[in-house]
């Protein structure tokens, strides 16, 4: 099953305008069910942009995105996703629970059946004790989990993931990427993943998409062969630092390009 | 601990708190009492705190009298001001080319004395109608209110909006999830600006003709009569007024906290 298909896909902003930028170009992606697939990239490299046409918040300017077997505006409107950003993003005037129970409180479910499911997800990130806590009383890593078990909640086949960690302290961050990949294990979830840390890629990644700074396209794509079974040893296996160094040379090589091309190109 | 050993080390804490403010408020009125007696200060130039708190107690239901009609205007001003600020930010924040047409000047009017405005209202009612100065009180408050109010609305945290829009969320299910409590809080920051603004322009307004019957006309025309100690006893009612309005305002923004939990 093909989660999310995206075809020969370009996104330009202000199209026309003196301020026009070119954020991706005839860019081509398949993800199939199941998958953990990272895009990284230099800064700016339009990574976020894919995600949000992934994610319907952005409508691309050529080609035509699939998510989940139909057009990206229909799977938005179906809930078809969940998503999670670099803020955690939670609303500060509601519980932890009240917060995991927004995307249900939108699909019209009742009261029992969203505390129900609130109190599920809370197991499945291992918070329980949490649910009438407010969000500033939660450390940083928490509060991300928290995040996770709201985009979770409707159980939706696929997670889109947006640099989620990328404001959390690196001994945090490790754990949190166990712990992504011990939830999205137990859920069968497909997982779409920003980045720019490359061991986070290789570490939680089936397949690590490179891409090449602005008009972003896909330089390389590196398969992961470290098994589905994955933990803090994984780190020290050889296969983990042969994947890291191929996605470092997929950058590299566009670093060299991007800098020789002024002279080369054109 | 036990829950009594907390709470009184609570009031401890609060004394603590208003025990500087308090002491400094006995010494800075002994210090005036003192000054006057020392010094034979006549009362045209300063009158004692003794002499004001006599005709405060003495003259207690005239002033009384005075104060329900500053209030009862304040009152009416504010919740008429609150009520059109509240409705017009909703519109503002709905319709952004507006919000850019009418906040700049919202903000600006908001740095101006817009209170000189009454002596016009009064010349469109009747000089014994109160409603000049409500609907001055309203216009001071509306526009603080709108100002703070719109930012609630608008200035909202660009991830809570695009997370609303993956749960394709409605622009009716954003503002009442996402807008109104964002924008609670700046409603009663707002609330505690205008507040004591509202009182001190009901006394104000009072400045500029209409009937003789609330508490700033009566400063006016006491000072003018040479009865000092009266009009302070007045200015001492007028401080009162203002400081009741401020303090609702501020326990009704601890109810709020409090429906937060924070």
């Amino acid at each position: 099953m093909t989660a999310v298909s995206i075809r020969s896909t370009s996104k330009v902003f202000n199209a026309g305008k003196p301020n026009q930028v070119e954020a991706l170009r005839d860019v081509s992606l398949e993800v199939r069910g199941g998958e953990f697939v990272s895009l990284i990239g230099p800064s700016g490299c339009g990574k976020s942009t894919l995600l949000r046409l992934i994610a319907n918040l952005l409508e691309p300017t050529a080609g035509e995105v699939i998510v989940n077997d139909k057009p990206a505006a229909r799977a938005r409107l179906d809930q078809d996703y969940g998503m999670a950003f670099q803020q955690a993003g939670l609303f500060e005037w509601r519980t932890v629970q009240k917060n995991i129970e927004l995307p249900l409180e939108l699909k019209g479910w009742n009261k029992a059946e969203r505390a129900v499911r609130a109190k599920e997800m809370l197991h499945l990130v291992q918070l329980p004790e949490f649910a009438d806590h407010h969000p500033w009383q939660l450390s940083g890593g928490m509060q991300q989990r928290i995040a996770i078990a709201r985009a979770l909640a409707a159980h939706p086949p696929l997670l889109l993931m947006d640099e989620p960690f990328g404001a959390l302290d690196e001994m945090t961050r490790e754990y949190m990427q166990g712990e992504l990949l011990r939830i999205c294990a137990a859920t069968g979830t497909t997982v779409v993943f920003v980045t720019h840390s490359i061991p986070e890629a290789v570490y939680l990644s089936s397949r690590v998409v490179v891409m090449s700074p602005r008009p972003g396209r896909i330089t390389k794509t590196v398969e992961v062969s470290l098994g589905a079974d994955r933990n803090e040893d994984t780190r020290n296996r050889t296969a983990f630092f042969e994947a890291i160094t191929a996605v470092r040379e997929g950058l590299r090589g566009l670093h060299a390009a991007h800098v020789g091309r002024g002279s080369d190109e054109r | 601990m036990s829950d009594e050993h907390v709470s009184m080390n609570l009031f401890a804490t609060r004394l603590a708190k208003v025990l500087p403010a308090a002491a400094f408020g006995a010494l800075f009125f002994g210090f005036w009492e003192w000054a006057v007696r020392f010094f034979d200060l006549k009362p045209y130039f300063l009158t004692a705190p003794s002499a004001i708190w006599q005709q405060f107690v003495g003259n207690f239901s005239l002033i009384r009298g005075a104060a329900t009609v500053s209030g009862t205007n304040a009152l009416i001003g504010l919740v008429a001001g609150i009520v059109l600020g509240v409705a017009m930010s909703f519109v503002l924040s709905r319709f952004g080319f507006l919000n850019q047409l009418i906040t700049p000047l919202a903000v600006a009017l908001n740095a101006v004395p817009i209170f000189v405005l009454v002596a016009v209202l009064n010349n469109m009612y009747s000089i014994t109608s109160e409603i000049p100065r409500r609907i001055m009180v309203a216009l001071v408050v509306y526009f603080i209110v709108l100002v703070n109010v719109a930012r609630g609305l608008t200035e909202v945290s660009p991830t809570h909006v695009e997370l609303m829009r993956s749960y394709a969320a409605s622009d009716v299910a954003i503002l009442r999830k996402v807008r109104i409590p964002n924008a609670l809080p700046f409603l009663f920051v707002s609330l505690k600006i205008a507040a004591p603004a509202a009182v001190i322009t009901a006394f104000v307004s009072e400045y500029f003709g209409g009937s003789q019957n609330g508490l700033g006309s009566r400063i006016s025309s006491n000072i003018a009569n040479s009865k000092n100690a009266v009009a302070w006893a007045y200015v001492l009612a007028a401080c009162l007024l203002g400081l009741l309005f401020y303090a609702v305002s501020v326990v009704l923004e601890g109810f709020n906290r409090k429906g937060e939990a924070r």
